[in-house]
């Protein structure tokens, strides 16, 4: 004889229902444990389980009440904004997960019951991010692009741009520096989309059988011929019609005559070499002295020819 | 039983008051209050009568530090000052650790700053930078410019939901706390870290009024300019 276990056992409890009350409780356990005995399976098993559990989590919190974060889509497409505890710019992470450079991850559950990630983008550490925010009107870069990114270092907006042009799009990311670079391959190796490219911007013909026709130049180089290396880059790589996006950091070039002049006069070497400039913002409260200019590239003359 | 007993309303009876001949006297005391006082009195009492004899007893060749530490004036005994208790180098410590604390405090604060400027963007806020569009011809310029004007509107959250608002507002009131909060610390610390530059050597004077060149209402101190070896 063994003492009695549990709750089938008949404890004090059960004593008043009697004995046909004792035996269906202990059946009623019986089933009970087997269902639970095949919950368990699929969870052993790997994803199964876990799938379960988000949808009860998205049955309880809903969209309704208990969100605490709402992500809605920007002006640009790929980039989004989160409204909650935050107010930020966001970009869907492509690596759900992982964080790139610590940057805070907001997790939102879709009606469906299926969770979605977001990476914030910091103005403070991306000029792109900077420029968006600084109101841009086209930063070109856009789900499916094909991107080059000259001066990527260790890959903080590459990530970003990774995650704006999605599993379709590509991101060749330029740079020269051993150290950084060895972060942007790290973050690359995570990353289908980012093809890291350890040389300098300014001989683009080392790293030409890497890189096909872009449609899209990032260029956050911050050297005083970065002009140059902008157009070399476009030459190879950039097809006609093309963008391009460059960051222009005034004590880089020349820290003697006031910023302004400086935009003023990269903008005029930059028309000289086949790119019209379109439109230009300043980083302000994010950057000092930093300004972010938009346009193409051998933009064909349509509007002469419409006249 | 007791419920009928209840029943009948039976009389008040009140406490005696102050005579109103007496009332100049207060309130009537009663005997609970001749305790307490009298409590009082023979605690009070007990105290002298035991320092009578203490005084009494005392031995005359009993020698104590505090009787060449401090010293009566009139009659009157005064305690030693406590101003001079910590030396020089003692007091710089203690100016320093309180620097460090307020340093330290100012650093914490900082980086809760960046914390929260990393994920609060003033998305909807109007850019305050500059924003200039290239034209080729006066067309274009005139195309932009109609254009510019439209699209300026702000961008619209009215779908997002009240309590997403509230906490988004509140962030942003931490933050902007938070930075007051760092700039009266920085403004602490820099009052005290020029006091403890004064209590250094080293000669110095006080600018005057006129000697300014960019004038604000603190002190500006100059120093001589000291030969190192």
């Amino acid at each position: 004889m063994r003492p009695p276990r549990g709750r089938g056992g008949g404890g004090g409890g059960f004593r008043g229902r009697g004995d046909g009350g004792r035996g269906r409780g202990r059946g009623g356990g019986g089933g009970r444990g087997g269902d639970r005995g095949s919950g368990m399976k699929p969870r052993g098993g790997g994803r199964g389980g876990h799938g379960g559990g988000r949808g009860r989590g998205g049955g309880r919190g809903g969209m309704k009440g208990g969100s605490k974060v709402i992500v809605e889509p920007h002006r640009h497409e790929g980039v989004f904004v989160a409204k909650g505890k935050e107010d930020a710019l966001v970009t869907k992470n492509m690596v759900p997960g992982e964080a790139v450079y610590n940057e805070k991850r907001i997790a939102v559950q879709n009606e469906d019951g299926t969770k979605v990630e977001y990476r914030v983008w910091n103005p403070f550490r991306s000029k792109l991010a900077a420029a968006i925010l600084g109101g841009v009107d086209n930063i070109w870069i856009k789900p499916g692009a094909k991107v080059l990114y000259l001066g990527a270092a260790s890959g903080t907006t590459v990530s970003h741009v990774s995650d704006v042009v999605g599993p379709t799009g590509v991101v060749y990311a330029v740079e020269f520096s051993h150290r950084s670079g060895r972060d942007l391959v790290n973050m690359a190796k995570k990353r289908t989309n980012v093809i890291p490219i350890i040389e300098d911007a300014r001989h683009p013909s080392k790293y030409r059988m890497l890189v096909g026709m872009v449609d899209v130049i990032f260029s956050d180089v911050a050297q005083p011929d970065q002009a140059r290396i902008l157009a070399l880059n476009a030459s190879y790589f950039l097809k006609a019609g093309g963008h391009f996006v460059i960051s222009i950091k005034a004590n880089c070039i020349d820290s003697t005559v006031p910023a302004e002049a400086v935009f003023q006069s990269e903008v005029k070497k930059l028309q000289q070499e086949q790119f019209k400039p379109f439109e230009q913002v300043t980083l302000e409260p994010f950057e000092r002295d930093h300004a972010c200019v938009v346009g193409g590239y051998r933009m064909p003359k349509k509007q002469k020819a419409g006249q | 039983m007791s419920s009928l007993r209840n029943a009948i309303s039976r009389r008040a009876h009140r406490e005696r008051a102050q005579p109103s001949s007496r009332k100049k006297f207060g309130l009537l005391e009663k005997h609970k209050d001749y305790v307490v006082r009298a409590k009082a009195f023979h605690k009070k009492e007990e105290t002298l009568r035991r320092l009578k004899e203490k005084a009494a007893l005392r031995n005359p060749d009993e020698f104590y530090f505090q009787m060449i530490k401090t010293r009566t004036v009139d009659g009157v005994h005064k305690p030693e000052s406590q101003a001079n208790k910590y030396t020089q180098e003692e007091l710089m410590l203690m100016k320093t650790q309180d620097i460090g604390y307020i340093l330290q405090k100012m650093q914490s604060e900082k980086k809760k700053i960046e914390k929260l400027t990393a994920v609060l963007h003033c998305v909807d806020n109007q850019p305050s930078n500059r924003h200039i569009y290239y034209a080729e011809d006066r067309q274009e310029a005139r195309e932009l410019h109609s254009q510019s004007s439209e699209s300026r509107t702000p961008p619209s959250s009215d779908d997002i939901p009240d309590h997403i608002k509230r906490k988004t507002a509140t962030s942003y009131r931490e933050l902007e706390a938070r930075k007051s909060r760092v700039n009266e610390l920085e403004k602490i610390y820099m009052e005290m870290s020029l006091k403890k530059e004064l209590q250094k050597k080293g000669r110095k004077r006080k600018l005057r009024e006129d000697e300014l060149i960019c004038p604000t209402s603190k002190p500006v101190y100059k120093w001589r300019s000291e030969r190192k070896r």
